[in-house]
């Protein structure tokens, strides 16, 4: 059983210590977006690491459109790693929709968590009469328009797909290494299943303590979002980071890794 | 004419290049943009850039591109270039961009910025567009194809296993009218149930070749290790009555092992000797087994003292249901030689022949070394 999650889900496990620490990707990315943070934490913790099925090395084959039409579908794959892992009150640290996917996971199985750290979470994308999203629902058609119409998918936004620049290409090669490329089919459901999700009253079922890492700007998950889900968490903190965009885990590593580990401190 | 001069200025050169630039701090925050990039997005300078930050000018699934993947190999490796992305203008206007970046910081005290170059590339997206169209196109109708190419295989193997029984039928009535002594012996009945017999034979012949055509499949997860020294055995037991009756020697050294399907490969050497003895010349026939390897695959040879084949008729041999005028007179179906054309493609290897009419024929093929 361990071994089919493990492959299910491109499970890694490094570090020396017994805390165990949950990494979960955001949407369109895989585990290596973890590789600054995670160096920080081998000494004193148990780190886990997967993708996501339909990400980055998942086994694609587990790829089911019901289960998957919502993150309900990817929690319970978070729950079924935890015990098929046997993992103890997990630290859950989840990027973008991550975040909302441990929340729900942490809200049906408050047992298996000790706490939920969330960067760049974002309940609802869609702006809503009083509620802002950052986007409108036409913004978020455009992008399923666009990964409908691109027959290469994700992997088309970097351009020497035919016309391109043969004699170079290590470069493309190392945007698609580093990080990583979804399966068309899946790129555009998953997009749909995140960014039409609405998940802004799941927020405050959780009953474990979360914290909001924001920055900003942040132009996909906005300060104010990161505020509201803050203000609806049970048991919440809040912290900006003097960071922009929305991957600071990639950008502004050092300081992210400080925000955790004060977090954990305290 | 009179000769005119032209002095170039930067700050022109800047704002009016036939390329679109612009400078924009860590946050996004535009600082700097040339005439070029402000026309081509439709915008006014001075108010709507206030307003805007660079990921404005982004589209959902590209700010997330630009977020998780441009930003930070930005900031590894100082630059990222040939980036493409829909930029975004005012309303509704949208074009797709090559767009490099490049990381700037003069002094350490210094803000640290990123210049952008913008290439509007319209035209080169329609092109790429018509280019991908074709080449969906083409992959269509490639899998069609060999969707066609798995249903006409899967209809032969029906039709002729399904021919199967009504032959066997026929056979035996015909057997039974013989045994039962319902035609008397010699007359002209006789023969003509003789001549049925010859047929039902033929066509039996003909179905079994066809089953045997149908059934080879092209699936290297099936392959495992094989002693082809085994497989000439095998091949050898099952022409057992045509060896001694023609008094046919076969010369097989030690062979190599290979991965295979082992009753294709049983088939292929079943094939190929039955050939040599099937197409003897005068001489008895004498058949040699030899191999040899390079790095990557094994060549295996089988030569006949046999009646050899002409130049030119040299490539027909393999086609499906082909045969050569010289052997009307032997009975065959024109199947084997294509069933181990298939048989040697299927296991990653090519089949050919070198003969020459009465010299004899040495057919050839090669087969991957096993890792």
């Amino acid at each position: 059983m361990e071994k089919a999650i493990i492959n299910k889900n491109n499970v890694k496990r490094i570090g020396k210590g017994n805390q165990a620490i949950l990494f979960a990707h955001g949407y369109g990315c895989d585990q290596n977006m973890w590789r600054f943070i995670t160096p920080a934490f081998e000494e004193d913790y148990d780190i886990v690491l997967f993708d996501h099925v339909g990400s980055g090395n998942s086994n694609e084959s587990h790829y089911d459109y019901q289960k998957y039409n919502s993150l309900n579908g990817y929690a319970e794959d978070v729950i079924s790693l935890i015990e098929n892992l046997e993992l103890e009150k997990v630290i859950f640290v989840g990027h973008s929709v991550s975040s909302i996917i441990g929340l729900l996971a942490a809200t049906q199985r408050p047992d298996l968590f000790k706490s939920m750290i969330m960067i760049g979470p974002s309940p609802c994308y869609i702006n809503d009469e009083e509620y802002f999203g950052g986007f409108s629902k036409s913004d978020i058609d455009e992008l399923i328009e666009t990964l409908e119409s691109n027959y290469l998918g994700w992997s088309s936004f970097i351009t020497p797909i035919i016309v391109g620049n043969p004699d170079k290409p290590e470069f493309s090669k190392e945007l698609h290494n580093s990080f990583c490329n979804m399966n068309p089919d899946i790129a555009k459901h998953f997009a749909k299943v995140t960014f039409l999700g609405d998940n802004r009253l799941d927020l405050n079922k959780m009953s474990i303590p979360g914290l909001v890492i924001q920055c900003h700007p942040d132009t996909i998950s906005p300060v104010k979002v990161g505020k509201y889900v803050y203000n609806n968490l049970q048991n919440g903190e809040y912290m900006l980071l003097e960071a922009s965009g929305h991957c600071p885990h990639l950008t502004a590593p050092e300081k992210t890794i400080a925000a955790i580990k004060s977090y954990l401190k305290s | 004419m009179e000769q005119r001069n032209y002095t170039e200025h930067t700050e022109d050169l800047y704002q009016n290049a036939p390329f679109g630039y612009l400078t924009i701090l860590v946050t996004g925050e535009i600082i700097n943009i040339n005439n070029t990039l402000l026309n081509w997005l439709d915008f006014e300078r001075d108010e709507t850039l206030k307003n805007i930050i660079f990921q404005d000018l982004l589209g959902v699934g590209e700010k997330i591109f630009f977020e998780s993947r441009v930003m930070p190999l930005l900031q590894m490796q100082g630059e990222v270039s040939e980036i493409n992305l829909e930029l975004k203008g005012k309303g509704t206007v949208r074009f797709p961009a090559l767009i490099n970046f490049k990381k700037i910081q003069r002094d350490p005290t210094d803000a640290l910025v990123y210049r952008i170059s913008v290439l509007d590339i319209t035209q080169r997206k329609n092109f790429e567009k018509e280019l991908i169209k074709a080449r969906k196109e083409a992959e269509e109708n490639a899998n069609r194809l060999k969707q066609i190419n798995v249903d006409l295989e899967r209809f032969a193997y029906i039709a002729s296993h399904d021919l199967k029984a009504p032959l066997n039928t026929i056979e035996s009535i015909v057997a039974l009218i013989k045994d039962e002594n319902l035609v008397e012996p010699n007359g002209d009945r006789d023969e003509l149930f003789s001549l049925i017999t010859v047929n039902t034979n033929r066509m039996k012949m003909m179905i079994n070749d066809l089953l045997e055509y149908s059934s080879i499949e092209d699936n290297s997860s099936k392959f495992e290790p094989i002693h082809l020294n085994e497989i000439c055995l095998e091949a050898l037991g099952t022409l057992d009555e045509a060896v001694r009756k023609n008094q046919a020697i076969f010369n097989i050294p030690e062979l190599p092992e290979v991965a295979g399907i082992k009753i294709q490969l049983e088939r292929l050497f079943q094939n190929l000797f039955s050939n040599a003895i099937k197409y003897r010349s005068e001489a008895d026939p004498i058949v040699t087994v030899s191999w040899e390897k390079t790095d990557t695959y094994y060549t295996f040879r089988i030569k006949d003292n046999g009646m050899g084949i002409e130049q030119k008729e040299q490539n027909k041999i393999f086609g499906f249901m082909e045969r050569l005028n010289t052997s009307k007179t032997i009975s065959g179906t024109g199947i084997g030689l294509s069933s181990c054309k298939r048989i040697v493609e299927a296991h990653g290897g090519t089949i050919g022949v070198t003969s020459a009419p009465g010299k004899g024929s040495t057919f050839y093929f090669t087969l991957p070394i096993k890792r």
